[in-house]
């Protein structure tokens, strides 16, 4: 699709950086921690290749920086012009945070209120009330999936969902092609050893 | 009957441009371009679907709201995706019942015709229903904190539902959006059913993620492979932008050569000076034969095909400790691989 492939672009330039960004750092790492290092470079890489347009992507980047050792991959990835700006909307998504929060707070007192007084008749509309339970269900369970995702209300929730799903088949489709090419590589090399 | 029914039966509500809503909450959440355009491209398809006609007789042309909502569609960077409103009930009711309830919606309007959303600020939607002979019309209103809705024929017109019914449309036509990105909803339609879809979608993509960062990191003993591996890529892109004589671009499927005109920003292009002879003339020879599938714009056996070169991206500069060693490989690896080029294609296009 076109509009993914400057994704697509921006993704891997970025991800290469931060993995040899990771790797003259280290020299030897087991299997698990150069895992969780290049599954970490990814993630990053595409949170900033998405350049700070969406709150799934700030809240990544925010949850990497938290860990101290990340912080230097993080910078390095983004880029000196974006830190500033990314605080700004560190700072502006925090009381972003707080605003849904206490707001939700409120809907809920206002909706146990509300139910307290028509106890009606609950069973007649049975079959509506188990379907938006289970609707609720399920949006909790997308908001611990997405990144960020507690903070949003239902509607922004379903729109970064979708764009989180683009960004993961790109993600996805990089590095898989990545491995492939890494395994012909590899068997290449070694038959020619054997010749 | 009477022409001026259409018009007194509509509240006076409007929906609001998402551009203003967008100002008041800063630069909290810009409208991605990339995503925009696809939404558009679905919409625009999706929209005339919803055109349903009625029985009733509207003074005003259907036609006409149609372009205006069109016409947003063109601007370039407005983020606008209208809501297509697909009406839920449709209650034929008689011509007299609808005078009635004219009076009655007449008596509610000047009470109940603001509507304050914080919470949908940060939608991307304009001011759009469809048009239908009763359906809402819009137009736009400059008010940044208001949004705006007219009531649709039949329905409760209190501020309340009012705003259940904007909330509970914006949210079905996500939904729609959804349903053409993950595989195999087309069926589903109650949200309850969309939104496990999504889920399971969501976490087996995560989980694909997780996988091929593990297997990245069997296959890579120190991950100084994969810098080999993209800088075959680099070089890829940059020998067809470069080379587009070698007859490279005959085998290009319009796509690539989308993707390498898309290369402006991005400084691949900068090849180092110091290519040798050589390196060129092996480039030339491997490129000649690549055909390159639609689907990506990496190929396996573009990989194998491409050698480290000495030639080295500008941005990248910590990478040049590794030229050196790299650069010893080379003369090793290009006296193979002419030879064997044919082969391996035989063996990556199985």
């Amino acid at each position: 699709m076109h509009t993914s492939s400057k994704l697509t672009k921006e993704f891997t330039k970025k991800w290469v950086k931060g993995l040899q960004i990771c790797c003259s750092s280290k020299k030897d790492m087991d299997v698990l921690e150069r895992k969780k290092k290049i599954k970490l470079c990814a993630d990053i890489a595409l949170a900033s290749a998405k350049n700070a347009t969406t709150s799934w992507s700030i809240a990544l980047i925010s949850e990497a920086k938290k860990n101290d050792e990340n912080e230097i991959l993080v910078d390095n990835l983004l880029g000196p012009e974006s830190r500033f700006k990314q605080q700004k909307i560190i700072r502006q998504m925090n009381s972003c945070h707080k605003r849904v929060r206490s707001k939700k707070i409120l809907k809920k007192s206002c909706s146990i209120s509300q139910r307290m007084k028509k106890m009606g008749p609950p069973k007649s509309n049975l079959a509506a009330y188990i379907a938006k339970r289970l609707v609720k269900k399920r949006t909790q369970v997308l908001q611990r999936l997405v990144p960020g995702g507690e903070s949003m209300d239902e509607f922004s929730l379903i729109k970064e969902a979708l764009d989180y799903i683009l960004s993961l088949r790109v993600q996805v489709d990089v590095m898989r092609n990545l491995a492939n090419a890494t395994e012909v590589l590899n068997q290449s090399n070694s038959s020619n050893v054997f010749d | 009957m009477n022409p001026q029914l259409p018009n007194t039966l509509q509240q006076q509500c409007f929906y609001n441009p998402n551009d203003h809503m967008f100002a008041n909450h800063s630069a909290l959440v810009k409208p991605d371009p990339g995503m925009d355009e696809y939404w558009a491209g679905l919409h625009a398809g999706a929209f005339s679907d919803d055109q349903l006609g009625y029985g009733y007789m509207n003074p005003n042309p259907v036609a006409q709201p149609v372009e205006t909502d069109q016409a947003l569609f063109v601007q370039g960077n407005s983020s606008s995706v209208s809501a297509s409103v697909s009406p839920k009930k449709r209650k034929g009711q008689s011509l007299q019942v609808v005078s009635d309830k004219e009076k009655k919606i007449k008596g509610c309007s000047e009470g109940d015709s603001r509507i304050t959303h914080d919470q949908n600020s940060n939608s991307k939607e304009a001011s759009n229903n469809t048009s239908s002979k009763d359906k809402s019309k819009v137009s736009e209103v400059q008010k940044p904190d208001y949004i705006h809705v007219r009531a649709r024929r039949g329905q409760a017109t209190d501020s309340h539902s009012l705003a259940e019914r904007v909330r509970r449309e914006k949210i079905s036509e996500r939904m729609k959006y959804l349903q053409d990105l993950v595989p195999g909803c087309n069926k589903i339609t109650g949200k309850a059913g969309m939104l496990d879809e999504i889920i399971n979608y969501v976490q087996s993509l995560q989980k694909q993620v997780e996988f091929l960062s593990m297997k990245l990191a069997t296959v890579n003993p120190e991950l100084d492979f994969n810098i080999d591996n993209v800088f075959a890529k680099e070089i890829f892109q940059c020998s067809t932008s470069e080379f587009p004589a070698l007859g490279c671009s005959s085998t290009n499927s319009a796509y690539f050569q989308l993707n390498s005109m898309d290369q402006g920003g991005i400084s691949y292009c900068g090849l180092d000076m110091g290519i040798n002879a050589a390196e060129m003339g092996l480039r030339r020879s491997i490129s000649a034969p690549i055909s390159i599938p639609d689907q990506t714009f990496m190929d396996s056996s573009c990989y194998n095909q491409m050698q480290p070169s000495g030639v080295w991206d500008g941005d990248i500069q910590n990478l040049y400790r590794m030229e050196f060693e790299l650069e010893t490989l080379i003369p090793f690896q290009s006296h193979q691989f002419t030879g064997s080029n044919e082969g391996i294609n035989m063996k990556t296009e199985t």
